[in-house]
């Protein structure tokens, strides 16, 4: 018995069931792109942190992407700038077909209401609300009543039981599915992440981290910036790597099914004498 | 660690032939260790010269023969699983080299060969991630550790040649010349 048929048996599948049905068929998806980036730059008044220097990029939909780099590199400004939480000092940006430059500011918080979800690393939950009020916040601004949805998301992210709660009574780890909650509520096309396990533990980053996948194999498209490599290739199959406000790097990532042999090789020494 | 120890820690439990302990050795491991059938038997022609191990039964039909650990074979493995690991860090990176070459070298394009290299190694935490997700699914908690070992390793590669690509090259290459 090999290693190959070794973990065959070990996963207990032939060849039929196993890894080859997991995941998202992206092949089957149409590729539509969803963002465009064209030639943006972006100045800061008093320095350069953060600023960006000639940025073009697509992103499809359904992708899960992550943007890497540097603290200052760029990365979150190119974020905000694709949430029109910002404006480029040049280039264009646009989302789904639609010129955010073309946006007064309504227009834009409009846009923003309806098409982007965001999370953030400190989950910016309002302390005064409970859990569920605060998942509730984006579909009022909206006019709309969502508290089904709500409950549900409440339910699909695990922290149904907490709905009631106030922010302070509520971990890490639940604060920022509440956050998660809220950036689905009005069904964004685009999920923003920005460092959304940087002030989580290992194990509650990689459970969240685990959620956004599932989120991106029910189709959901995620951009997400972040500092962990380990954990974000366990989703993005594109990583985007930043360095002084430019991209220097957009690395597409395979999935092949491995044997374990293929990916690590524990060495011995051999025994010379 | 060599393969001998592997192999008085297998012959603790019970006594086996060559081939049990192959594939018992290469199951634990979890497929990341493969090893020829030959290796074995010099392995346990050693452990026996050196009396960690005894044949169980008549010689002849050497397939079959069997081993057992010997007191001696014991008090061995003892000590080994007692000390920790120590001696040099073993880096067996050749694009430590590719460095040191490419920098003596004009048109040497290292931050190409960083950037590539970086893409490898973002290639391989993907790969590890899914090894790590398929352990886990399949109930190898054992094999999933070892992931885990490989895939902070692969991170603090990818952190050396961030640091690497922040660097300015060249001038320091005429000093060690």
């Amino acid at each position: 018995m090999d290693g190959r048929t070794f973990f065959r048996a070990f996963r207990g599948g032939g060849g039929k069931n196993g890894m080859n049905s997991v995941g998202p068929n992206v092949a089957a998806l149409a590729r539509t792109e969803l963002v465009r980036l064209t030639d943006v730059t972006k100045v800061y008044q008093g320095g350069i942190t953060g600023a960006l220097n000639g940025v073009s990029a697509t992103i499809e939909k359904g992708e899960f992407t992550a943007i890497m780099g540097p603290s200052g590199s760029g990365k979150s400004t190119m974020l905000n700038l694709v949430a029109g939480l910002d404006r480029p000092t040049s280039g264009s940006v646009s989302v789904g077909g639609t010129d955010l430059g073309k946006l007064g500011e309504a227009g834009l918080a409009r846009f923003r209401r309806d098409h982007i979800g965001f999370v953030f690393q400190f989950f910016y939950l309002l302390p005064n609300l409970t859990a569920l009020e605060n998942v509730l916040i984006p579909a009022q601004l909206k006019g709309s009543s969502a508290t089904e949805r709500a409950s549900e998301l409440l339910d699909q992210l695990g922290i149904k039981d907490v709905g009631d709660r106030y922010p302070a009574r509520l971990s890490g780890g639940q604060q920022q599915r509440v956050a998660i909650a809220r950036a689905l509520i009005n069904n964004p096309t685009l999920l923003l992440a920005d460092e959304p396990t940087g002030a989580l533990d290992t194990h509650t980053g990689e459970q969240v981290m685990e959620l956004l996948g599932q989120l991106h194999r029910d189709g959901q498209t995620i951009l997400l910036v972040t500092h962990d490599a380990k954990l974000a290739t366990r989703n993005a199959a594109r990583v985007l790597s930043v360095m002084d406000g430019k991209i220097v790097d957009d690395a597409r990532l395979e999935s092949p099914e491995r044997a374990p042999s293929e990916v690590i090789r524990v060495r011995g020494e051999e025994a010379s004498r | 660690m060599s393969l001998k120890y592997g192999v008085l820690g297998l012959l603790k439990g019970e006594p086996l032939h060559g081939y049990e302990v192959k594939n018992r050795f290469e199951a634990m491991l979890g497929g990341t260790w493969e090893v020829n059938i030959g290796q074995i038997y010099t392995t346990l022609q050693r452990l026996e010269r050196d009396g960690f191990v005894r044949p169980l039964g008549p010689r002849g039909d050497r397939g079959k023969l069997q081993y057992e650990l010997s007191p001696n074979g014991q008090k061995a493995l003892d000590q080994w699983l007692a000390e920790p690991d120590s001696g040099p860090q073993q880096l067996h990176e050749d694009i430590y080299v590719k460095l040191l070459l490419a920098t003596r070298i004009a048109n040497g394009d290292l931050h190409g060969l960083l950037a590539r290299q970086k893409r490898a190694y973002l290639q391989r935490l993907r790969d590890l991630n899914r090894l790590e997700e398929r352990a886990r699914r399949d109930g190898r908690v054992d094999l999933a550790r070892l992931v885990r070992g490989a895939l902070l390793h692969t991170e603090a590669d990818l952190k050396w040649m961030d640091e690497l690509s922040s660097e300015r090259f060249g001038e320091e290459g005429a000093k060690t010349e």
